[in-house]
């Protein structure tokens, strides 16, 4: 390989080239993704066809889409806070599962006695619904930039490992302080009250896209506009320049934290209070990572997190489709999702290095003599 | 409480399934230590592990033999790292994003081989495993005998393993390359060793050791492949490498701890003690926060961890 | 004679720059080469196509007659070239021996090992031999981490001496030492060169190769502009055949008004990385309308001391006051607020973020002047005319404000973040190197912007490790040593051989000036 390609001078690093091997790389990666149909006799172009048809095709598809986008959307919101800061936080798994139990206790204590109602006026519920969740999620991941910069910890390997402790939090809490009777490790469900109201009639589309445009609208806002965000920007691209310039590097890397982890959190509030209206075991189902991925594909764009995170709902919610279908395991979105980003990452290769030709420098250099 | 024959059966039953637990995680943090060692923090030994189990169990239920099994882990641990190694070392990408969507890679792979050799349907199927050696004598040995000298060949395998890497690492000429590649690549580079080659090299062993981890798991533990499997042992596995601080021998002497840890939960709950089981699952994984968190002291890592390296 | 090395029309090119434009050199066996030139004249580039670290566009490398490729590091080892590069290339963990040894094996093995085992034992014996031999006193077991400067470069040339290297070549090796330790290593070279092999010293410093050269080559823009005997030539010839064209040398200084005291520091105790006291007791006042410069050679303390003064690294004992008031444990903010800005040595690292813009970069320590009423939101608009006027004012080169900081060449880099520091209107402004790695022209333009601050009553407090800044600039030098200060001297005392002695750790004839 070393033979075959050489160092580019200076890397391709318009926007068209980046644009172009972005896109190429999401070609590129279905185009694998296609033999993946094969040995279920599915012919590639039909599966892609209804796998994008049930997800985008239909009203209804469109509006599991929009369910299924709205955590990924905040997850990737999420990172974004926190890479940019240069906060290497992968815990929102962990957010997401403490997020929905924060959720689910808010509305299950927000029941009246006689298990009609809440207690709070909807005007009041939902900001301290909100609330309560991020701060669950916000505390959570705080811990974890408390112990990065009090005490210097591995923040990469705290979250990943928080996020195991999280989910084994909530099985215990299903299956023990807030079981409800019945054979099944899972809460009551809620009070309708507590739901996501459908904002698309004749579908299941929930207010859950809502917040997370809402929150992508935030933090775009917080990135490019704020001061604060300036400075998070800076702590992330050089904590030593940021420490120089009179950025106090810790409690950045702490509201980073937080921030990541209220947002994680808010995730696992939409799918708890959105689609399941209880909270049961085994919520976040990869979600926490493939929103990571998501993020990375938006190239930690808080505005372009948006479509991206439409296209990888789509994926996900048509995959599930074609199982039902097809018998293809949807397992494979898996595949596409993070085959996408490697190629987008791979695709670097080309940006920096270049077919070897045939050396015509020592030819120039023998013509001048 | 309890008497002491209660408690002797206790102590061997859990220290006898800490050790059998420890093995995949020592076997995939040798590699790990390889890596870092070198400069690449892999986090996609996580992946790789289930790739590894995955390997282990398609060769052993077509060939019948486990041995030829612990061949494929190695194999799909090492081919799978390949391309880990040319993204991390030649295309110079940031190396946790890499792993971490790796692993996601890695999942859906092995979710969906799995599911087409075997059918969606269907129970999986039971393979032949790896059986437990009785080392004559020693494992007559009151309490030792069944902790140490009773366990799976594959046990007595890692534990060699284990020599021979840190003999490797700190007495060879192969192992000061790593040490200089990882600590300061370009001094390393101007001494005549390349930097490239022995960091694509140490990937590719903690990749056999995160493949030979995952047929660890299916071929000496369990007998069967689940895409559920791994739950976190590769991340687990990069914790007892900072724990370890780089050395195999203390890493194996961390991987004992954390076998154990996670053992007491089978064993407390064997001899049916009231303590809520998810608590207990999630001891491991508290153990490792506490370990990396900076609370008990900081080693000092390799000095060019995480950082590509650029030549010419 | 054939010469040992001779390297023809060599080019070398990078992403924008063409950093060997047909550069020769022959350096004949038992000479000590001279390749003489400014900072990014191309002379480590060319050396490092010499030892194979760099692919030359065009050209060749003969040894003895015969032309060679490098294909790598290890191919021009293995041809006996050595190299020692100006920020060594040592391994801190690893022990002297451990050191010397790597990379030796393959078709490098020079004593017999078993089965890539190795064998530190023999290598120490043979390292100890050595270093009586040429006088060269290591430890062989002691980790670099722990020796001095001075020993990690007897390290270096060990390491050379151990390959048997007939062609040795040291990059910018006075950097780091002081005049004294400078002879001693000048003395090695000249002795190394009597036993037959070649030497090349790249360097800037003229009076070293007036000592030890045999003959110089010159480096121009990338070019080699000339090859002389030492003994046709003179330091005036060379310094023109250097820049270009008659150097500055010395700089016109208006009268000294010193003002009141800004800032003062008693019995200041700072530690450095390891945790190893690196400033032992300092006491310094700087007052306004003065330059105070702090000379010493690098690693002796001025680093932390200046960090301390800042902000950015604890004060483990003593006291910092400015202009009365405590500030010893203040936060880098609170130095800013009490009218202490900062030029800190890396410009890259962390006197910018290169991914920035100049206009980001521009406002980067003083954030709270460019936000909205509420100091929530950041007021782009000005933000964009100060980085418009900061550009202008200080002559910053680039093509636009929206321009990546980090793609602006050293002085141009050094003028914008000086500008942004003088634009604050400080009362007293630390400088730390302000003018390494520049070239000559950016150089008079950073000096006359520090008179300029001084001229206006701004105090500044100046470190350099360039003896000939620090007489230029400087009202008062301090010296410094293993962090504490040798001895005050006028700068119009400071000869060579007095200040010399000082950073070597001898207080001189201190002269106490008596100041208002």
């Amino acid at each position: 390989m070393f033979n075959l390609f050489e160092r580019r001078l200076a890397p391709l690093d318009s926007p068209s080239v980046v644009i172009a091997s972005t896109l190429g790389s999401i070609v590129l990666a279905l185009a694998i993704g296609a033999f993946l149909f094969i040995p279920f006799g599915t012919n590639p172009l039909l599966a892609y066809f209804s796998l994008f048809e049930s997800s985008l095709g239909s009203l209804r598809g469109f509006g599991m889409t929009l369910n299924r986008a709205a955590p990924l959307i905040l997850v990737a919101l999420g990172t974004c806070v926190a890479w940019r800061a240069g906060f290497g936080f992968l815990g929102f798994e962990g957010c997401m599962t403490i997020g929905a139990a924060a959720a689910a206790w808010f509305a299950l204590v927000g029941v009246s006695e006689d298990g009609q109602g809440i207690l709070l006026p909807a005007l009041l519920f939902w900001p301290a619904m909100l609330a309560v969740a991020f701060a669950a999620g916000g505390i959570w991941a705080g811990s974890v930039g408390v112990l990065r910069t009090r005490y210097g910890g591995n923040e990469v390997l705290i979250s990943l490992m928080m996020n195991y402790v999280a989910i084994f939090l909530v099985q215990y809490l299903v299956s023990g302080p807030m079981r409800a009777s019945g054979s099944l490790p899972q809460t009551d469900r809620f009070p309708t009250e507590s739901w996501l109201a459908t904002i698309i009639p004749g579908t299941r589309a929930h207010a859950g896209i809502l917040i997370a445009v809402g929150a992508a609208f935030l933090v775009w806002l917080l990135i490019s506009r704020m001061r604060v965000g300036f400075e998070l920007v800076v702590t992330g691209l050089s904590p030593l320049a940021a420490r120089y310039s009179g950025i106090d590097v810790g409690r950045r890397y702490l509201l980073a934290a937080v921030g990541a982890g209220g947002l994680g959190a808010l995730a696992g509030l939409v799918e708890v209070l959105g689609t399941q209206h209880r909270l049961m075991d085994g919520l976040s189902g990869g979600l926490g990572f493939i929103g990571i991925v998501v993020a990375l594909l938006a190239k930690l764009n808080p505005l372009l997190i948006v479509p991206v995170a439409l296209l990888y709902a789509a994926l996900s919610v048509g995959a599930d489709a074609l199982q039902r279908s097809t018998g293809v395991p949807s397992s494979i979105i898996f595949i596409l999702q993070s085959l996408i980003v490697l190629f987008v990452m791979a695709s670097d290769f080309i940006r920096y290095w270049r077919p070897r030709l045939p050396r015509f420098g020592a030819a120039i250099v023998q013509e001048e003599r | 409480m309890f008497d002491d024959f209660a408690f002797s059966a206790f102590v061997v039953t859990w220290l006898a399934a800490g050790i059998r637990l420890a093995g995949p995680l020592l076997l995939a943090a040798l590699g790990e230590i390889y890596a870092e060692r070198s400069g690449v923090l892999n986090v996609g030994i996580e992946g790789t592990i289930l790739l590894g189990a995955l390997g282990a169990y398609l060769v052993t239920y077509a060939t019948g033999s486990p041995w030829l099994g612990v061949f494929g882990a190695v194999a799909a641990g090492v081919i799978s790292n390949l391309f880990l190694a040319w993204m991390y070392v030649t295309v110079m990408a940031n190396q946790v994003v890499v792993g971490v969507v790796f692993n996601i890679f890695a999942l859906g792979l092995a979710s969906y081989f799995y599911r087409i050799v075997l059918g969606t349907s269907g129970n999986p199927e039971l393979i032949p495993m790896i059986g437990s050696i009785s080392i004559p004598g020693l494992s007559d040995l009151p309490i030792l005998g069944p902790i140490l000298f009773s366990q799976s060949a594959l046990f007595y395998v890692s534990i060699v393993i284990v020599l021979i890497a840190e003999f490797v690492l700190l007495r060879t000429r192969f192992g000061l390359n790593v040490r200089a590649v990882g600590e300061n690549p370009r001094a390393a580079a101007n001494a005549g060793i390349s930097v490239v080659g022995i960091r694509y090299i140490c990937v590719l062993l903690s990749g056999a050791g995160a493949g030979a981890a995952g047929g660890y798991l299916v071929l000496a533990q369990i007998g069967l492949f689940r895409d559920t499997m791994v739950v976190g042992q590769g991340f687990i596995a990069l914790a007892i490498v900072i724990f370890g601080r780089w050395r195999p021998i203390y890493a194996a002497l961390a991987a004992f701890a954390f076998g154990a840890t996670d053992a007491l939960q089978l064993s407390l709950q064997l001899f049916s003690f009231d303590v809520a089981p998810q608590l207990l699952l999630s001891l491991p994984y508290v153990f490792t926060v506490i370990a990396v968190s900076g609370l008990i002291g900081k080693t000092a890592q390799p000095a060019a961890l995480m950082e590509p390296y650029r030549d010419r | 004679m054939l010469p040992a090395v001779e390297l023809r029309g060599i080019v070398k090119r990078f992403a924008n720059v063409l950093a060997n434009d047909h550069a020769s050199l022959s350096v004949l066996p038992g000479e000590v080469h001279a390749l003489l030139g400014e900072n990014g004249a191309g002379k480590s580039t060319l050396m490092q196509v010499l030892y194979g670290s760099y692919h030359a566009d065009g050209g060749e490398i003969l040894l003895d007659g015969s032309p060679v490729h490098f294909a790598n590091q290890r191919a021009a080892i293995h041809a006996g070239i050595g190299m020692i590069h100006q920020d060594f290339m040592l391994v801190r963990p690893f022990t002297v021996a451990e050191n010397v040894v790597l990379g030796l094996d393959g078709e490098l093995q020079l004593y017999e090992e078993k089965r890539g085992i190795l064998d530190l034992a023999g290598a120490s014996r043979r390292i100890e031999e050595l270093s009586t031999h040429h006088g060269l006193q290591v430890d062989a077991g002691a980790r670099i981490e722990h020796l001095p400067v001075g020993v990690q470069q007897r390290v270096e040339i060990l390491k050379l001496l151990y390959r048997n290297a007939r062609i040795l070549i040291l990059d910018e090796p006075t950097a780091v030492l002081t005049p004294q330790e400078t002879a001693k290593l000048l003395e090695t070279l000249r002795s190394l060169a009597a036993e037959g092999r070649s030497i090349i010293i790249v360097t800037h410093k003229l009076h070293e190769i007036i000592e030890v050269a045999d003959r110089v080559t010159i480096m121009r823009d990338g070019k080699t502009v000339a090859t002389v005997a030492k003994e046709d030539t003179t330091e005036a010839e060379l310094a023109r055949l250097m820049v270009g064209r008659d150097v500055l040398l010395r700089v016109r200084k208006s009268p000294l008004k010193r003002g009141a005291t800004l800032l003062t520091t008693q019995g200041l105790k700072v530690n450095d990385d390891r945790g190893e006291e690196a400033v032992s007791g300092i006491d310094l006042s700087v007052n306004a309308g003065e330059i105070v410069g702090i000379a010493g050679v690098d690693g002796n303390g001025q680093s932390q001391l200046v960090e301390a003064l800042a902000g950015l690294r604890p004060v483990m004992g003593g006291q910092i006051s400015m202009e009365g008031t405590d500030i010893t444990h203040g936060t880098p903010a609170c130095r800013k607020a009490c009218g202490i800005a900062y030029v800190p040595a890396d410009r890259r690292g962390v006197g910018s973020v290169g991914t920035l813009s100049i206009e980001d970069n521009s406002v980067l320590c003083n954030l709270g002047a460019f936000t909205g009423k509420f100091g929530v939101f950041r007021d782009r608009a000005r933000s964009r005319s100060h980085a418009r006027d900061l550009v202008a004012r200080f002559g910053v080169k680039a093509p636009d404000i929206r321009f990546p900081a980090g793609k602006l060449s050293g002085g141009n880099l050094q003028k914008m973040i000086l500008g942004r520091e003088i634009m604050q209107q400080p009362k007293l402004l630390i400088v730390e190197q302000p003018t390494r790695g520049l070239d000559v022209g950016a150089i008079e333009g950073v000096w006359a912007e520090l008179l300029k601050v001084r001229d206006s009553g701004q105090g500044i407090l100046l470190v350099s490790a360039e003896l000939e800044e620090i007489r230029n600039l400087a009202d008062r030098i301090l010296v410094i040593f293993e962090g504490r200060f040798m001895g005050e001297l006028r700068p119009e005392d400071a000869d060579d051989e007095t200040i010399g002695l000082m950073m070597a750790g001898r207080s001189g004839k201190t002269r106490t000036m008596t100041h208002v």
